[in-house]
């Protein structure tokens, strides 16, 4: 376990990390093809020493595949070079590796016990009986499930399954720790408590994270850094801010779960800014795709639901705002707030209201500050 | 008191009605089996403590049979077909144990596969007799690896040995309970998730070490059962001593037949009894084995996941 022992060593790994950090991981061009179906398609990606990095797609995205490519259990068609910490490690097989796996199903053997379980990884690394019972109670500790160690394994709930996985991948002291959909079986309340604790333990152990998931509220919630991928190949990455706020791509938008998409064309641009007609109506925003917007070409102007302010447009300042009239249509009751369905001249709008006061069955317009969009491609590439 | 046992029938009345059906049948196939099996198998013991004269039975119990039993070479008899059949056990499960591994976990082609699969049903489905007189031909002083032998020039003499030994024997048991064996290891091993042994790699084990401590653990029901599937019919067969030994090599099954058929119903009574503890006896010597790692509940725990 990567223990900070003395005072000043802190606030070195603290600076190396804050400069940028140390490349831990680097792959280099891999390309994975299952019979005539291309999982991975040339990608390289690259990790710093204690990065919290996620790997988000739907299913059959190629995150999955790439995550075993690193764990060495799964053979890249195609590589230039895979290295961990240092070591080549393109032809190493997963056992010769220095990294370890949370599966998504755990993988926990049926025929051991939890201490067991744990110490599986030093003692096919022949360290002896107390020594290794030592390492594994400490781990017990450190996931807040102590006392477990006898414990059969069909005895254990899920999320403490989960918990015994992870102690289990990070008890070998690994360089990365890879985590293939690990809340994927957890009801939502505990996934909710595991992402914090996982965060957590990221902060306090300092240990590489390479994360799998398709969920975005997990990617935004945990990770340093965010690798959006589709159709084997990496859509967008970046911090969490950058993937919510800048999406490159009306996918990445999509994925994003940014509630209105409305597609038009680009009318003019310049710079960072874009202008976008939709029929008769022209939308302006930030221009948030990677090479510089055409005019003429399609795109798509993405406005979250909760940036949408209902009723007329405030009349000062009109060049930074978008303003469009409405009939209001279906309200959905959500608890904490509720959405406004709206009938437009550019098709259905979702506006989210806060304010519980407001009268909103009789709103006949809706603005939204130019800011508060984004304006990208609808193609990906 | 009258009255406390009119509420015990009472009681008994409200529960017996809310057994499922499952209990009821349960129970009625443990009659079948008292009734089938263990009736009969109490008659064997129970006649081989008694003695005939010409065709009447002498209702005294006495050892008369055993003694008679061990003063006629009963010992060695049953030490060979114990060591025979322990023998081919152990040379089965080193035979199964990696062709199962490969079948259940290496065989990528579907066909060969299937083909494997029919293969090993033929001892079901063939009659033993049939299968081991194919063995005769080939293996008798004029078959075909004598005639073989004789023409590269390797003997200059047939071997004898080759049929109505005890060689011969060990062979003919092998290709008969291969599939005894393979069976369940082969189900036991084909049940053990993937991911149980990509964790085991990914942990740092080597393949060796995946073997020792994940596959063949998981796969100790199949192994278990294997044995219990070989060993014990082995016990019981008559075919491959008598068409492979040739008279050559005795054991307890074919002389339970053999007495059978001279009216010496006593002894053949006698010879079973002690097929029947030799059962026992391996009984026990499985549970002992089994015990360090937590008894047959235990082994079979693991197939819950």
């Amino acid at each position: 376990m990567a223990v900070i022992n003395a005072s000043g060593s802190a606030s070195v790994s603290d600076a190396v990390r804050v400069a940028g950090g140390e490349q831990i991981l680097e792959v280099v061009n891999a390309t994975h093809r299952y019979g005539e179906v291309t999982a991975l398609d040339h990608v390289s990606i690259t990790a710093r020493r204690g990065e919290f990095l996620t790997l988000l797609g739907e299913s059959g995205s190629g995150k999955t595949t790439l995550l075993r490519i690193i764990a060495g259990l799964e053979r890249p068609s195609a590589i230039n070079r895979i290295t961990i910490d240092g070591t080549d490690a393109t032809l190493l097989p997963a056992n010769k590796r220095n990294t370890t796996t949370v599966f998504q199903h755990y993988a926990l053997f049926p025929h051991m016990s939890v201490g067991e379980n744990i110490e599986y990884g030093l003692r096919v690394r022949g360290m002896p009986k107390p020594e290794r019972r030592q390492r594994a109670e400490k781990v017990l500790e450190l996931i807040r499930l102590p006392g477990l160690y006898e414990r059969r394994v069909h005895q254990l709930s899920g999320g403490q399954k989960q918990r015994i996985a992870l102690a289990r991948a990070l008890v070998t002291e690994p360089a990365i720790l890879l985590l293939d959909e690990p809340l994927g079986a957890l009801d939502e309340k505990l996934r909710i408590d595991m992402q914090v604790e996982l965060k957590e333990l990221h902060e306090r152990l300092g240990l590489t994270f390479i994360y799998v998931t398709h969920s975005q509220e997990e990617a935004l919630t945990m990770s340093d850094r965010i690798l959006l991928m589709r159709h084997g190949r990496v859509v967008q990455e970046g911090p969490p801010t950058d993937l919510f706020e800048r999406p490159v791509a009306r996918f990445v938008a999509e994925f994003m779960n940014v509630e209105n998409l409305l597609d038009g064309t680009i009318e003019r641009a310049s710079g960072a800014e874009a202008t976008v007609r939709i029929g008769s109506h022209l939308l302006r925003g930030p221009w948030t795709g990677r090479g510089a917007a055409m005019p003429g070409t399609k795109a798509c102007v993405a406005v979250r639901a909760e940036r949408i302010q209902l009723g007329p447009a405030p009349s000062h300042d009109a060049q930074s705002i978008n303003h469009l009239p409405c009939r209001p249509g279906v309200t959905i009751y959500k608890g904490k707030y509720v959405d406004q369905m709206l009938g437009t001249e550019i098709g259905p709008v979702k506006a989210r209201v806060w304010d519980r006061s407001m009268e909103i069955s009789t709103a006949t317009a809706f603005w939204w500050r130019a800011n508060d969009c984004a304006i990208m491609p609808v193609e990906s590439e | 008191m009258a009255l406390a046992e009119h509420a015990a029938g009472m009681k008994l009345r409200q529960f017996l009605p809310r057994l499922s059906v499952g209990i009821w049948s349960l129970s009625g196939f443990t009659f079948l089996w008292v009734i089938g099996i263990v009736v009969p198998l109490l008659g064997i013991l129970l006649f081989s403590f008694l003695q005939t004269k010409g065709i009447k039975v002498q209702w005294d119990l006495t050892i008369k049979a055993y003694e008679k039993l061990f003063f006629y070479g009963g010992g060695p008899l049953i030490g060979r077909t114990i060591r025979i059949a322990a023998t081919m056990t152990v040379i089965e499960l080193l035979l199964a144990f990696p062709f199962a591994l490969w079948l259940a976990k290496g065989a990528k082609n579907q066909n060969l596969k299937l083909i494997t699969f029919t293969l090993l049903t033929v001892p079901f489905f063939l009659s033993p007799v049939a299968r081991v007189i194919v063995w005769r031909s080939v293996m008798s002083v004029h078959g075909l690896v004598n005639t073989a032998l004789l023409d590269i020039g390797l003997v200059s003499e047939p071997v004898e040995w080759l049929i109505f030994s005890e060689f011969a024997v060990h062979l003919g048991y092998l290709g008969q309970y291969f599939p005894a064996m393979v069976w369940p290891i082969f189900l036991s091993v084909a049940l053990i998730d993937d991911e149980y042994l990509e964790a085991s790699k990914d942990l740092g084990a080597s393949r060796l070490r995946t073997l020792v401590h994940v596959i063949f653990p998981l796969a100790l029901p199949g192994i278990v059962a294997g044995i219990i599937f070989t060993f014990v019919p082995m016990l019981g067969d008559t075919v491959v001593p008598q068409q492979m030994g040739g008279g050559n090599v005795m054991m307890i099954s074919h002389n339970v037949y053999t007495m059978i058929g001279a009216s010496n119903f006593v002894m053949a009574a006698a010879l079973s009894a002690i097929i029947l503890a030799i059962m026992l006896a391996f009984q026990v010597l499985l549970w002992a084995a089994l015990r360090p790692v937590g008894g047959l509940n235990n082994v079979f725990a693991s197939l819950r996941r």
